[in-house]
C-alpha cells in the first residue's frame, strides 16, 4: 500500500498555480495524500508510513520572483533535524538552479496547502521525497513550454540550468523572466521524467545547512523570540499537584500589583497579563487559587500502574505457538523497567499571538501548526479559517512541541485584552505542565533449541503515546497504542514468537518523544537477547545473525550488524578494562547497529566511543544523516546513563536541571557514523538511530562485569 | 542607569535595574539573540560575557553589570560599516563544521568557546572539554561542539601568524 504514493502521478486539479503573486510570479504546489489501510496499520506504522486516522498530506510549493530566486515554501518545521535543507536539496536538483537561487521559507497554515500530519515520525523527507521532485520537475516543464513559446523556439531546443534556460543558438531566459511574461500556463497531462540518480547534484550531497547562519548570528527567531510593538506578556496559574483542578481562582492581591493589565479567570484557567515577563509571573502567584486534588501519587503508584498484567493486554504479534515451546524447554525468564523522562528540548514552550477583530495569527515553535490551529480557534470561539499559524524555529522538538499549550494561552490571553501576548514558558512550568515520555516494564520468556531461540515472548506494558491524541473510535479499532510499543515486535526470525502490549491508565501526560517507545523496547528486548545468546553461549554478534531473516530486511540488519561490528574491533583485542556491547533496531524501515565500547570505573560508566551503521535506504544529505545519528546517540545515551523523572508526593520530583540533568560533553563518547545506503527512496533518520544505544551500552555492561542491568538509567546498586 | 553591550551604550531606567540581564536584553532591548533555557543557571543557553568573563545572564541582575563590558551574540563579530559582518572565528567554526542543530544552546555555546580561546588559544582537547562541559546541548552536538572549538584554535592561529 505504501508503495502507491511513489507511481502516483500529480494529477491536474490537484495544482495549485496562482498567477500574480509577489509581483508576477508563478505559484505551483503539489499535495499528495499517502494512502493507508486501517486493518494494516501496525505494519504501515512499522514500515514508515503514517498511521491511519491522521491526515498524511505532503506539502511544498515554490515561488519564481522576478528577480530570478526560487522561493521554497515548506510547512514542515525546522527543529534542528535539516528538513528545510535536505527538501531544498530536493528541489533544486529537479528545478536546475543554484543552491544560492533557492531560498526556503517557512510556510504557515492559510499561506497555501496545508500540512495535515505536522512534523514527526521521521517521515518529512521519505513522504515529501517523490512528490516534490515530480512537483519540481513539473514546474520546470511548464517553464520550458513558456520559455519555448517567448523564444519563439522548440521547447526541445532548450537546455535549463542555473534558473534559466539556454538554446544551442545562445538565446536565454531566465525563469524569472519567464514568471513574469506569462499569464496563463499548461499543465503537462504527465509528470515529465525526473532525472535519474547519476546525474544528481544536490541529492546525495553533504549541501550545507541552509538556517545555519542566521543561527550563529542570533538572528534566528525562535517561538521564545518572536516580538511585535505593544505586545504583552502572560503568565498562567499552574496546578500544584498532579490531578489538581481549579476549584476557585479570584484576583486577590494580583489586582494591586504594578504592571498587570489585565487578571484573566475562566473556568478552567486563571492568568495575568503584564507589562513585563516578571510582573505577569509576580502577579500570578498573587493570585487567590483553591485547587482540588483528589489524591497524592507517588512513585509507587505509578510503577504499580504500569506493570505487565495490570489492564487490557492486546497481542500486537503472534507467530508459531510459544507457549507449546515454553512448556517443552527450561524457560529463561528477566523483566525490565525504564523511567519517565522529560524532553528536555532547551526552548521551552513558547508563543505569540494576536488575536484581532478579523484574524488571529500565531507564531510558535510547534511542530504541529494544523492542529494548533484547531485548539486555538476552540479556546477562543473563533473559526479556524481566521486562525493563522506560523512555526518559528524551534529550541529543540523531540515530540513534546505536536503539542504547542503556549499559545492556546497566549491566544486566550491576547483575545482579554485586544493586545499581542508572548508566553515563554519557565523551565519548571515546561517540566511540570507537559506530557512524559512514558514509563515502561517489559517481561520476557525464551526457549532454546540448541544454539537457537525456540520461543521468545514479549509482554510490554508502557503508558500512553499516541492514543491521547487520537479520536476515540480509532483507539477501538487499534486496542493498542501503536507508538508505546514502537520497536516492541520481535525482528528476529523466530519459529514461535509474540508480542502483547499493555497499556494502563496514568494519572499524569504522557506521550510523543524522540522515537516514541523504540528506545525503551528496543532495550528491553535486545537486553533480552543478549540474555538468551549468553545462555545459548554463543557470541552475541553471532547469535543475533544466527537469527536474520532471508529476506531484504534480513540482508539489510545483517549489513548493519557486520559493518558497526567490524569497524569496532569486535572480536579483536581492547584496552584493558573495555569491553563492547551490540544491538540493533529497525524503525521506519531504516536499519541501525551500534558497538559501544565502555569502561567501568568505582560503580560508573564510561562509553568511550559508539560504532554505528545505519541503512536509511536512500540518503539525502550524508553530513545531515551523521549530525542525526550523532545527535540520536547522545540523547540516547543521556536516557542510558544520566535521566530519570519521578513521582514524589504528588508532584514530579524534578523542576529543573538541578534534580534532572542531561549528558555532558565530557560523557560525550567519540561516535564513528558509517552510512550504508539501499535503494532509490530515503526512509527516516531523525529518530531511528536512538534505537539500540542503550541495550548496546547495557550488553558492554554484561561482557565487563557479568551484571545484567535491567532497568534505566543504568545503575550498579 | 547605563549598559554597554557590544561595544554600544544603552540608557536603562530605574525599574530595569533588578531585572536579570536575560530579560533586559531580550525584552527591553531586543537582544534575542541570548537565550533563556532554565533560570538557574544549569543549562548555560544565556551565558554572555561580563569583562570577557562567561556569565550567567539569567542569574546577573542588570545592575550589577553597570559598569562592565557585556558581549552577546549579537556583538561577537564584528558588523562593517557597509553592514557586512564578519565573523568571530568561533562563528566561522560553528558554521565550517555544521554543528548546530536547533540552534538554540549555541549563543551561549559560542560565547563560552569565546571566552575559552581568549584565554588559552591552543587547547587540549581536555581544555576544550573542561571549558565546554557545562552548557547543555540537546540536540547532542558535542562531538561537533568539540570539533568547532578546535578549528576555531587553528582559524585564530592563521589569522595572527597572517598578522
Amino acid at each position: 500500500m505504501a508503495k502507491e504514493k511513489v507511481k502516483r502521478k500529480i494529477s491536474r486539479r490537484e495544482f495549485l498555480i496562482a498567477v500574480g503573486v509577489a509581483g508576477g510570479g508563478l505559484l505551483l504546489g503539489t499535495k499528495v495524500g499517502l494512502p493507508f489501510a486501517r486493518l494494516k496499520v501496525a505494519e504501515l506504522f512499522d514500515s514508515g508510513a503514517a498511521p491511519g486516522g491522521m491526515d498524511a498530506d505532503a506539502t511544498a510549493w515554490f515561488l519564481i520572483t522576478p528577480d530570478n530566486t526560487v522561493k521554497l515554501f515548506i510547512p514542515k518545521s525546522e527543529m534542528g533535524q535539516g528538513v528545510h535543507t535536505a527538501l531544498a536539496q530536493i528541489a533544486a536538483e529537479e528545478l536546475e538552479i543554484e543552491w544560492q537561487q533557492l531560498e526556503v521559507v517557512q510556510a504557515g497554515t492559510g499561506q497555501g496547502l496545508d500540512d495535515g500530519f505536522g512534523t514527526g515520525a521521521s517521515n518529512s523527507v521519505s513522504t515529501m521525497y517523490q512528490p516534490l521532485r515530480e512537483a519540481a520537475a513539473t514546474m520546470r516543464q511548464m517553464l520550458r513550454i513558456e520559455a519555448a513559446r517567448i523564444l519563439d523556439i522548440s521547447p526541445n531546443a532548450l537546455t535549463a540550468q542555473n534558473c534559466q534556460f539556454i538554446s544551442s543558438s545562445d538565446k536565454s531566459i531566465t525563469y524569472g523572466e519567464i514568471a513574469e511574461q506569462t499569464q496563463t500556463w499548461e499543465i503537462p497531462e504527465t509528470t515529465p521524467s525526473l532525472k535519474s540518480k547519476r546525474d544528481f547534484r544536490f541529492i546525495g550531497e553533504s549541501a550545507p545547512r541552509v538556517d545555519l547562519r542566521e543561527k550563529i548570528l542570533g538572528k534566528a527567531t525562535f517561538g521564545y523570540d518572536r516580538r511585535l510593538p505593544d505586545m504583552l506578556y502572560g503568565a498562567t496559574a499552574r496546578p500544584p499537584k498532579i490531578g489538581s483542578t481549579l476549584k476557585s481562582a479570584q484576583p486577590g492581591e494580583a489586582a494591586s500589583r504594578t504592571g498587570v493589565v489585565k487578571i484573566v479567570i475562566e473556568d478552567d484557567f486563571a492568568g495575568v497579563v503584564a507589562e513585563t515577563r516578571e510582573q505577569a509571573y509576580g502577579a500570578a502567584n498573587a493570585l487567590s487559587l483553591e485547587w482540588d486534588t483528589p489524591k497524592i501519587w507517588q512513585q509507587a503508584d505509578i510503577d504499580a500502574l504500569v506493570t505487565v498484567g495490570q489492564g487490557k493486554g492486546i497481542q500486537i504479534q503472534k507467530e508459531g505457538d510459544p507457549e507449546k515451546s515454553f512448556a517443552k524447554a527450561p524457560i529463561i525468564e528477566a523483566e525490565y523497567r525504564t523511567p519517565m523522562a522529560f524532553h528536555a528540548h532547551l526552548e521551552p514552550q513558547s508563543a505569540t499571538v494576536d488575536v484581532k477583530p478579523d484574524r488571529v495569527d500565531v507564531w510558535a515553535a510547534t511542530q504541529f501548526p494544523v492542529r494548533l490551529r484547531e485548539f486555538v480557534a476552540k479556546a477562543i470561539n473563533r473559526k479556524e479559517e481566521e486562525v493563522f499559524v506560523t512555526p518559528t524555529f524551534l529550541g529543540g522538538g523531540f515530540g513534546r512541541k505536536i503539542g504547542t499549550e503556549a499559545a492556546v494561552e497566549a491566544a486566550r490571553f491576547s483575545a482579554a485584552v485586544g493586545r499581542p501576548v508572548h508566553i515563554g514558558w519557565t523551565r519548571p512550568e515546561d517540566f511540570h505542565n507537559g506530557f512524559l515520555r512514558p514509563p515502561t516494564h517489559h517481561t520476557f520468556r525464551g526457549a532454546l533449541d540448541g544454539k537457537k531461540i525456540a520461543a521468545l515472548d514479549h509482554q510490554q506494558a508502557s503508558g500512553a503515546v499516541a492514543f491521547p491524541f487520537l479520536p476515540g473510535a480509532f483507539k477501538a479499532i487499534l486496542g493498542a497504542d501503536f507508538g508505546a510499543w514502537r520497536g516492541a515486535r520481535i525482528n528476529y526470525h523466530i519459529p514461535n514468537k509474540g508480542t502483547t502490549a499493555w497499556l494502563p491508565e496514568l494519572p499524569l501526560a504522557t506521550g510523543w518523544w524522540r522515537g516514541l517507545g523504540l528506545l525503551a523496547n528496543t532495550f528491553a528486548l535486545e537486553s533480552f537477547i543478549d540474555e538468551m545468546a549468553f545462555a545459548a553461549g554463543v557470541d552475541p554478534l553471532e547469535f543475533r545473525l544466527s537469527h536474520l531473516s532471508a529476506d531484504e530486511i534480513g540482508k539489510r540488519r545483517r549489513d548493519v550488524l557486520e559493518t558497526a561490528a567490524e569497524k569496532a574491533g569486535w572480536g579483536t583485542p581492547l584496552p584493558a578494562g573495555h569491553a563492547l556491547g551490540i544491538a540493533t533496531s529497525t524503525d521506519v524501515n531504516t536499519v541501525v547497529a551500534q558497538v559501544a565500547e565502555i569502561s567501568v570505573t568505582s560503580d560508573e560508566i564510561r562509553v568511550h566511543k559508539v560504532t554505528s551503521a545505519v541503512d536509511p535506504g536512500m540518503v539525502i544529505n550524508p553530513d545531515g544523516a551523521s549530525a542525526q545519528i550523532q545527535g540520536s546517540i547522545i540523547m540516547g545515551l543521556s536516557s542510558t546513563l544520566v535521566e530519570e523523572v519521578y513521582v514524589e508526593d504528588g508532584q514530579l520530583a524534578a523542576d529543573n536541571f538541578n534534580r534532572y540533568p542531561l549528558l555532558r560533553m565530557a560523557q560525550a563518547p567519540e561516535i564513528d557514523v558509517i552510512l550504508l545506503e539501499s535503494g532509490d527512496q530515503p526512509f527516516g533518520m531523525g529518530e531511528p538511530p536512538i534505537g539500540p544505544i542503550a541495550a548496546a551500552v547495557a550488553n558492554a555492561v554484561f561482557s565487563l562485569t557479568g551484571q545484567r542491568l535491567r532497568s534505566l538509567p543504568l545503575k550498579f546498586t | 542607569m547605563q549598559l554597554t553591550i557590544n561595544r554600544q551604550t544603552y540608557s536603562i531606567t530605574e525599574d530595569q535595574e533588578i531585572r536579570m540581564l536575560v530579560w533586559v536584553l531580550r525584552d527591553q532591548l531586543g537582544l534575542t539573540g541570548t537565550k533563556y533555557g532554565c533560570g538557574a543557571g544549569i543549562c548555560g543557553s544565556c551565558t554572555v560575557l561580563v569583562d570577557g568573563k562567561p556569565t550567567r545572564s539569567c542569574l546577573t541582575p542588570a545592575a550589577t553589570v553597570a559598569d562592565k563590558e557585556i558581549t552577546t551574540i549579537e556583538g561577537l563579530g564584528i558588523i562593517q560599516d557597509g553592514g557586512e559582518e564578519i565573523l568571530h572565528p568561533v562563528q566561522q567554526a560553528f558554521l565550517e563544521t555544521q554543528t548546530p542543530q536547533c540552534g538554540y544552546c549555541m549563543s551561549g555555546q559560542m560565547i563560552t568557546a569565546a571566552a575559552l580561546l581568549d584565554d588559552n588559544p591552543a587547547p587540549a582537547e581536555e581544555d576544550i572539554i573542561a571549558g565546554m562541559n557545562d552548557v547543555y546541548c540537546r540536540c547532542g552536538t558535542y562531538v561537533r561542539i568539540k570539533e568547532a572549538v578546535a578549528r576555531a584554535a587553528e582559524i585564530i592561529a592563521e589569522e595572527s601568524s597572517n598578522g
